[in-house]
């Protein structure tokens, strides 16, 4: 029989073995294709390009893509090889040189390249349209998609699968070459050492790996403390680390401890939950923590990158909102035209007039004690303050006397960062007049624009009308003077609207600053203030989102690839217990339990990972926490389930074939 | 009284055009206490017999009983707690699970029974302290010695206090001391606790343990053999006796 005879002979024989494998690949071809379908695609890189450095994100995200696949096909590579230890044994057994096994395998390991890069760029010729069409729904684009088949694409894919492919053969000649005829026979249990005795030092060290995991969580919530914002890489660098080593402590150490305690303590009376789950999963814990480790951690870094990308898409009109707070903004008694210009068209709008007064102050002076070390501690500004009068026709029910303030239109980014105190007396001045006020209340709600404000979400004080009238003797030394919001009554008229805005030149603005030189602004509208928000973030949300669920399919794939071998190697438990008069349905239920441990205790750990991790920075990417992080975790943990369902599956079917 | 009943009993494996017919229509009745053994060359259908007359298999074509209840018609389910509850099962590669300890694998079957647990211990300690293997519970199937691992399976098997006891080749890996030793252990818990057991083997001196020795030949009953007050040497030449006749591959192992 010739060498090719018995490579198809034995692929039409191991086809149950090659489909995952092949699966694998498949997907693989197809996310890289896709992507690089969409790079060279002129229309969606056209829309993209406007939204800053696309190539280079495009081209980073490419790479990062490329080590995700190439790390996940050598792993399922490595599962597969190993599943066919007995099979590279027996040729060797029955004579063959190992490089003639290696020439065997690497035939049939180019059939399978050349089979799954077909398949993946055809799938992925017409994913790559349905991935198109998302991108350019994330930046509110209407632009028609027409996919054409990209050679360009298409040469890239092939080379960077064929060195793919050249790496997955070293690997493979490497296993081959550096095992001997023995250990091949026995290389499925090799993975399962005994756990015999456990030493009170292994407790010790389990529970070192709990202290370190909770010794970054809670540097993790400190990390942009004022007082530490020297050492961030510093101490970036030590959550990474306790919180990893402390993962893999749990797992290897912890995890085992605890169960083979529970264990003990049953006297030898198990249960089918602790013969099926419990007892087995120790006994791998040796050998699974660190892949166990390493999904972890991945599941925690690419649910943390999503959830922050996410975090800014969803806030991109909250931050608008706090920029813009109206559907339009004018100043001083500019832009008269285009509120004609709206009446002419009857388009209804409300109008609020704030006066502005600007007050000289350190805003300081209402931190707290430890934040005495930040740069704005003893910085000047200016902080615009409103009469109550004209605070009052948003919020009627709120009064103050004398020299009490409110201070509101504080949100995002800086209160994070600078949280203020209330209750707290500041001296401001104005030219010559020093007042010293109180703050009463502290808010957040957006009312004055961030061209005022000097960035969205800066402070403003909210004072009684007499102050307001003494203060601004003072008004030639600042600036603004008044600010105008416009509310359209109805939506329908946005379109018009907008048109109207950019043809009467509302949008430019001339003021002159207190040294009476001349300064020119831009003021956008709400909506086109929003969408160019989302435009410059969303190219980086497509990519982060696209990388994270590669990320996720390749950690969720390879813990099913692990049960679907575990299940395999422990075929002959199911048999031996359905033979002394287990039920399928008694051993499923000990499944359960394995897969929602399997499953359940990467994905929990991960999540809890990447809530720490995001709520430590997560005021620098937007304003919205709880809405994004709940929905990327949702579907983090739906994608999960799928494949813990996925595994069941497999489980069943094993159970069912072992008697 | 009769605990097993056997009424023509056919195994047809293969379809239709490839069928082979291993068992051809057996009868046999085992009656509370005995111990059977059932002997014959390769390929008689020994093993077949076994399986089909212990639910782990089905039968194509006859009736079996035990202890009064059909197993015709049975559900998965049933037959599994039928198992669980009435039969115990001893086996050539032990089929003991390596992630459990001594204690733990003897223990097996009452998983998901609600024995209780004073009852469970009292039957191990007694079961254990009968095999000889009371000092090895705590450890693991892999630091223990074939023999060890058997009469570990022969304790799980018993457990349960079953109706009957089913023993597929349980010397077939064993050296001849400990199989001897293995045998002794059966045989005084057959005397003693009135336990029923079958054992397929092709090893006379391990069917000499025996009460009763059936041999078959190609599917079918070839002759049977009672030990009687007969002693087991006079026994075992009997059986190599009938062996002979039966055919040259008697003494293969």
């Amino acid at each position: 029989m010739s060498l090719s005879k018995l490579v198809f002979r034995s692929m039409k024989k191991n086809m149950k073995h090659y489909y995952l494998y092949f699966f694998a690949l498949i997907f693989s071809v197809t996310l890289y294709f896709s992507f690089v379908t969409l790079q060279h695609n002129g229309e969606v890189f056209d829309s993209v390009q406007k939204s800053g450095k696309a190539s280079a994100g495009f081209k980073a995200a490419t790479y990062i893509l490329y080590f995700i696949i190439l790390f996940f096909v050598l792993y399922a590579n490595h599962l597969f090889m190993k599943r066919r230890s007995k099979e590279i044994g027996l040729y060797q057994l029955i004579g063959m040189t190992k490089g003639l096994i290696v020439r065997l395998l690497a035939l049939e390991s180019i059939l399978l390249f050349v089979g799954a890069v077909a398949v993946g760029i055809i799938v992925g010729f017409f994913s790559s349209r349905l991935i198109a069409m998302i991108l350019l729904r994330i930046l509110e684009k209407e632009t028609l998609v027409k996919m054409t088949f990209s050679t360009q694409a298409l040469q890239q894919s092939i080379v960077v699968f064929v060195i793919l492919l050249v790496i997955v053969l070293f690997q493979m000649t490497w296993m081959i070459h550096r095992v001997s005829l023995l250990s091949l026979f026995s290389a499925a249990k090799q993975a399962d050492e005994r756990v015999k005795r456990f030493s009170p030092l292994q407790m010790v060290i389990g529970f070192l790996g709990l202290v370190l995991i909770a010794y970054g969580y809670y540097a993790s919530t400190k990390l942009f403390d004022i007082n530490n914002a020297g050492n961030l890489f510093n101490n970036m660098i030590i959550i990474l680390a306790t919180t990893i080593g402390g993962t893999f402590l749990v797992f290897r150490f912890s995890v085992a401890f605890i169960m083979n305690t529970v264990r003990l303590k049953k006297n030898g009376h198990l249960t089918v939950h602790d013969v099926l789950a419990l007892t087995p999963i120790m006994h791998r814990m040796k050998s699974n923590a660190k892949s166990l480790t390493l999904i972890t951690v991945l599941t925690g870094v690419s649910l943390g990158i999503t959830t922050l990308s996410y975090i800014s898409y969803y806030s991109s009109e909250a931050d608008a909102y706090s920029q813009i707070p109206g559907d339009y903004i004018l100043h001083e008694d500019q832009g008269q035209d285009f509120l004609k210009k709206l009446e002419e068209n009857n388009i209804a709008y409300d109008k609020v007039e704030y006066r502005l007064q600007g007050v000289t102050a350190t805003i300081a002076q209402l931190m707290a004690e430890e934040q005495k070390d930040s740069p704005f501690y003893n910085m000047e500004g200016t902080i615009y303050t409103i009469p109550l009068s004209d605070y009052q026709r948003r919020n009627p029910n709120t009064t103050i006397a004398g020299n009490d303030v409110i201070l509101t239109n504080y949100g995002g980014y800086m209160a994070e960062m600078f949280p203020l105190e209330k209750d707290r007396n500041l001296v401001v001045s104005a030219g010559k007049l020093k007042e010293t006020l109180h703050v009463k209340a502290i808010h957040d709600e957006s009312i004055i624009g961030g061209t005022v404000t000097s960035g969205g979400g800066g402070p403003i004080f909210v004072v009684s009308d007499a102050l307001f009238e003494k203060l601004s003797t003072q008004a030639k030394l600042f600036p603004w003077h008044k600010q105008t919001s416009i509310t359209l009554q109805s939506k329908k008229d946005l379109a018009l609207a907008e048109k109207l805005y950019e043809e009467s030149g509302a949008d430019a603005i001339t003021i002159f600053d207190n040294d009476g030189n001349t300064q020119n602004y831009k003021i956008k509208s709400f909506e086109a203030e929003r969408k160019g928000n989302i435009e410059s973030l969303g190219l980086i949300i497509f990519t982060t989102a696209f990388l994270g669920l590669a990320f996720l399919m390749t950690t969720g794939s390879i813990l099913y690839f692990k049960q679907m071998s575990e299940a395999e190697e422990e075929r002959g438990a199911y048999t031996i217990l359905r033979k002394i008069g287990f039920s399928e349905r008694d051993i499923m239920k000990g499944i359960f339990m394995k897969q929602a441990f399997n499953f359940g205790v990467p994905l929990l750990i991960g999540l809890l990972h990447s809530y720490f991790a995001v709520k430590s920075g997560w005021f620098l990417f937007g304003s919205e926490l709880t809405t994004p992080l709940w929905i990327a975790m949702s579907c983090y943990v739906a994608l999960y389930a799928i494949f813990a369902v996925l595994s069941v599956g497999y489980y069943k079917k094993v159970i069912r074939e072992s008697l | 009284m009769a605990v097993l009943i056997g009424r023509k009993v056919k195994k047809v494996y293969g379809k239709k055009s490839t069928a082979q017919e291993v068992l051809k229509g057996i009868d046999l009745e085992v009656n509370e206490g005995e111990f059977v053994g059932i002997m014959g060359p390769s390929g008689s259908g020994k093993t077949t017999l076994l399986n089909v007359l212990c639910s782990i298999d089905f039968a194509t074509e006859g009736v079996i009983e035990i202890n009064g209840q059909s197993l015709r018609g049975m559900k998965e389910k049933a037959l599994a707690n039928f198992r669980r509850e009435q039969l115990g099962f001893i086996f050539q590669d032990y089929n003991l699970l390596d992630t459990l300890t001594v204690k733990e694998n003897i223990l097996l079957p009452l998983a998901i029974s609600k024995l209780p647990k004073a009852v469970a211990e009292s039957r191990v300690k007694e079961l254990t302290y009968l095999l000889g293997i009371g000092d090895i519970l705590n450890k693991y199937p892999n630091e223990i010695s074939g023999g060890q691992k058997q009469r570990t399976s022969a304790a799980r098997a018993l457990i349960t206090n079953p109706s009957m006891v089913f023993a597929d080749e349980p010397t077939g890996a064993l050296d001849s001391k400990s199989a001897t030793a293995l045998l002794k252990n059966l045989q005084s818990i057959n005397e003693t606790k009135k336990a029923t057991i079958m054992m397929v083997t092709h090893d006379a001196v391990a069917a000499s343990f025996c009460t009763r020795v059936l041999f078959l030949k190609d599917g079918l009953i070839y002759s049977e053999l009672y030990k009687g007050d007969k002693t087991r040497q006079a026994f075992f030449q009997e059986i190599m006796h009938t062996q002979s006749v039966l055919g040259g591959d008697g003494y293969e192992s």
